[in-house]
């Protein structure tokens, strides 16, 4: 049908026009929405399935406060709600608004969000303000949003937050809130438990976490962070959205005091290209055959308090009094920063490059399986197409043989809150909580050994003990049963150990393995050649 | 083509005008890209709104609108400056006390799993119009595309970072 009609549309009939145009439309929407039925629908339904027959140990009842204390918002509530509250990690203050700060959430009573001035407690990730922090722990933490009430704080802070940050949050939270017991992790510890609970198996995996401040790429291997193939990007969702001001206000409108809009704009509009120098020849096409621009209507805090697209064909009565932003390459030209950050002249490789590098990396027996199991959580992974490209990029760089998959869960913000509920069901859990006690009688030093260690994994010795294991036990073999007869054969395979073990201390056990065998079969052996060894019974 | 060769001739006696202009060295290019990642990492980009509230001490208290919590003894209360003074330190300080800490205990630090270089070629966009910019600014190096980016770029953002 839409075949006929557009060469119809060649006819200069108004109406036939009109209709073409809106048969046109009406393909567009259907093409939004099937997008977002594929983002919806879970991408795992293979692997759910064997959710019911796993994890047989029986699960404790513990509850406690989940409080994943992000740079950009906190997801937090308690363990036995459905899902976090997520409240803006700042303090803001309004130029309409003189005689009151916004703390958090209460930027939802504010009327005028034009010119919001920020008070940030992190600096790339990391709390140094502690002065803004504060009393936005007091405020998340007050009667009318989430009490302590003396359940147990489950935490998260960056990877390595510095030792005085975490002496900081040990002084607030034990001598000030007085809580009864505590334990911080890295968000991405949580996703891997949350994974780890949906698939229904605990394979090696990577967590690709593109938030606010950085993007984090951390293989874990058996539940535990492998430290060497952690790679960290200082590209995130702050950096576009300050580029995406810089690049309007240059371009359009002075947008740099706009933060609080323009970030929405970044929501709103901006996408993932799955062909960026196809898109960018798009966009340099008139308007009326370029089918990557955009009109955004800015709100105006009057009529309008949200920023929307608008409709390409019909134009709105509200609008025409509205100041419309025009995007075009920005859509996409933006969000591609995190896949080229030298797009922008930051000097490192993209997150789809990051991804390899890490699996590569990581003991050659895990590779397989992190290819097969990269999860993308935070705020920055939600760009229409992200996944789409990672699993694109990530497939060109990785042996045709190797299974790759890419998982990106329903709401990547609140995973990690989600994994928090998983760690509190962990009947050794309870172990591993800091009580208050305990802070008083070991002090920081002890305590945050035991937050900082727990998940990660010790890397010389797990990766070399395997090959270790097959060698040793075949030669107890051949001894018990001298199958070819004076273990020639164990030196053989002796041999082929010491190419196998680049740990020199490893090779060194071998080798006693082999004195211990050539004191019993003597020295002669030694000296035969290769024909000698064919006639060998 | 004829057109472009025009334009082309225009262009470089536009150079020539520019060559009069200050010509940024390596250093100072580089120094003006710092300044740009310093600004893409700011909170703001404007004054704080409530500056001038500051002198006449009307400047709004965070307890002002902050329900009471529920803590058991009131004295252990704290103010915000309290632990701002006790734990001030800034980002780079962090830095370097993190990478002097994981030297002695033999761990990887914070500065160890910064992503590496990319090994392909980087691409340039024209600094006017965001779309592939072929040519580079005599002056200071930055991209355009055509010769009207070339004037929009002379014209406005050029020499803008060189203070
Ligand atoms: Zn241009
Ligand atoms: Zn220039």
């Amino acid at each position: 049908m839409s075949h006929m009609d557009s060469s119809l549309s060649d006819e200069d009939l108004d109406e036939g026009q009109s209709e073409v145009k809106r048969i046109r439309y009406d393909s567009k929407i259907y093409n939004v929405s099937r997008r977002f039925e594929k983002h919806q629908r879970p991408r795992r339904t293979r692997l759910a399935s064997r959710d019911s027959h796993s994890f047989h140990v029986k699960e404790s009842n513990l509850q406690g406060l989940i409080f994943d204390n992000g740079a950009h918002t906190i997801k937090i509530n308690y363990s036995f709600e459905e899902e976090p509250k997520i409240i803006p990690n700042c303090i803001m203050k309004a130029k309409s608004e003189r005689k009151r700060l916004f703390i958090g959430s209460q930027i939802d009573e504010c009327r005028d969000c034009s010119g919001l001035f920020y008070l940030i407690p992190s600096e790339r990730g990391y709390i140094t303000k502690w002065d803004v922090q504060k009393p936005i722990w007091d405020f998340v933490l007050s009667k009318n949003v989430c009490p302590v009430n003396n359940y147990p704080v489950i935490m998260t802070q960056p990877l390595f937050n510095f030792k005085s940050i975490q002496d900081c949050i040990d002084e607030i939270f034990f001598e000030e809130y007085e809580v009864s017991s505590m334990f911080r992790l890295n968000p991405t510890d949580l996703a891997v438990l949350q994974y780890h609970k949906e698939i229904g198996a605990k394979p090696p995996c990577i967590i690709v976490d593109s938030g606010y401040s950085f993007t984090h790429v951390i293989p874990y291997l058996e539940g535990k962070k492998y430290l060497k193939g952690v790679r960290r990007i200082n590209v995130g969702g702050k950096l576009l959205t300050n580029h995406l001001k810089d690049i309007i206000s240059y371009r359009q409108y002075h947008v740099m005091e706009e933060t609080f809009v323009i970030n929405q704009v970044k929501e709103d509009t901006c996408y993932v290209s799955q062909d960026f120098k196809s898109d960018l020849k798009a966009a340099e096409l008139p308007p009326s055959k370029n089918h990557i621009i955009r009109n955004y209507v800015l709100p105006d805090f009057n009529n309008i308090r949200r920023g929307y697209i608008q409709d390409r064909d019909q134009k709105d009565e509200i609008a025409e009094n509205c100041q419309i932003l025009r995007l075009n390459n920005e859509r996409f030209t933006v969000p591609e920063i995190l896949f080229h950050p030298s797009d922008i002249g930051i000097k490192s490789i993209g997150i789809a490059e990051a991804v390899c590098k890490s699996i590569f990396s990581c003991p050659l027996s895990f590779q397989k399986d992190l290819a097969k199991n990269i999860v993308c959580i935070g705020g920055s992974t939600k760009f229409d197409g992200f996944r789409d490209r990672l699993f694109n990029e990530v497939r060109s760089m990785i042996p045709a043989s190797w299974e790759v998959n890419v998982y990106q869960p329903s709401d990547p913000i609140t995973y990690n809150w989600m994994g928090g509920k998983v760690l509190l069901k962990d009947p050794e859990f309870k172990s591993k909580l800091v009580t208050k006690q305990e802070y008083e009688e070991c002090g920081m030093s002890a305590i945050q050994e035991k937050f900082n260690q727990w998940s990660i994994i010790d890397i010389e010795e797990t990766v070399q003990s395997k090959p270790k294991i097959e060698p040793v036990s075949y030669i107890d073999h051949l001894k018990k049963y001298d199958v070819f007869g004076k273990g020639i054969v164990s030196e053989e395979s002796s041999e082929n150990n010491e190419k196998k073990n680049e740990n020199p201390e490893e090779s060194r056990k071998c080798e006693e393995e082999i004195d211990v065998s050539s004191k019993n079969d003597g020295e002669e052996k030694l000296n035969l050649t290769d024909d000698d060894k064919f006639k060998l019974p | 083509m004829m057109k472009q060769f025009k334009s082309q001739l225009r262009g470089s006696n536009r150079l020539k005008e520019g060559d009069k202009r200050r010509v940024i060295d390596e250093t100072q290019r580089r120094r003006r890209h710092r300044k740009i990642m310093e600004l893409l990492e700011s909170d703001n980009y404007q004054d704080d709104p409530h500056a001038d509230l500051v002198m006449s001490k009307k400047v709004p208290k965070f307890e002002d609108n902050l329900e009471q919590r529920t803590t058991r003894t009131k004295k252990k209360e704290r103010t915000a400056e309290y632990y701002q003074t006790k734990f001030r330190k800034n980002f780079q300080q962090l830095v370097d006390e993190d990478r002097i800490e994981a030297d002695i205990a033999g761990r990887v630090s914070y500065v160890d799993v910064a992503a590496e270089e990319s090994n392909l070629p980087p691409r340039h966009f024209c600094a006017v119009c965001g779309f592939f910019g072929h040519y580079s600014c005599v002056a200071c190096g930055m991209r355009y595309c055509s010769i009207k980016c070339m004037e929009t770029h002379m014209d406005t953002r050029c020499l803008k970072w060189t203070a």
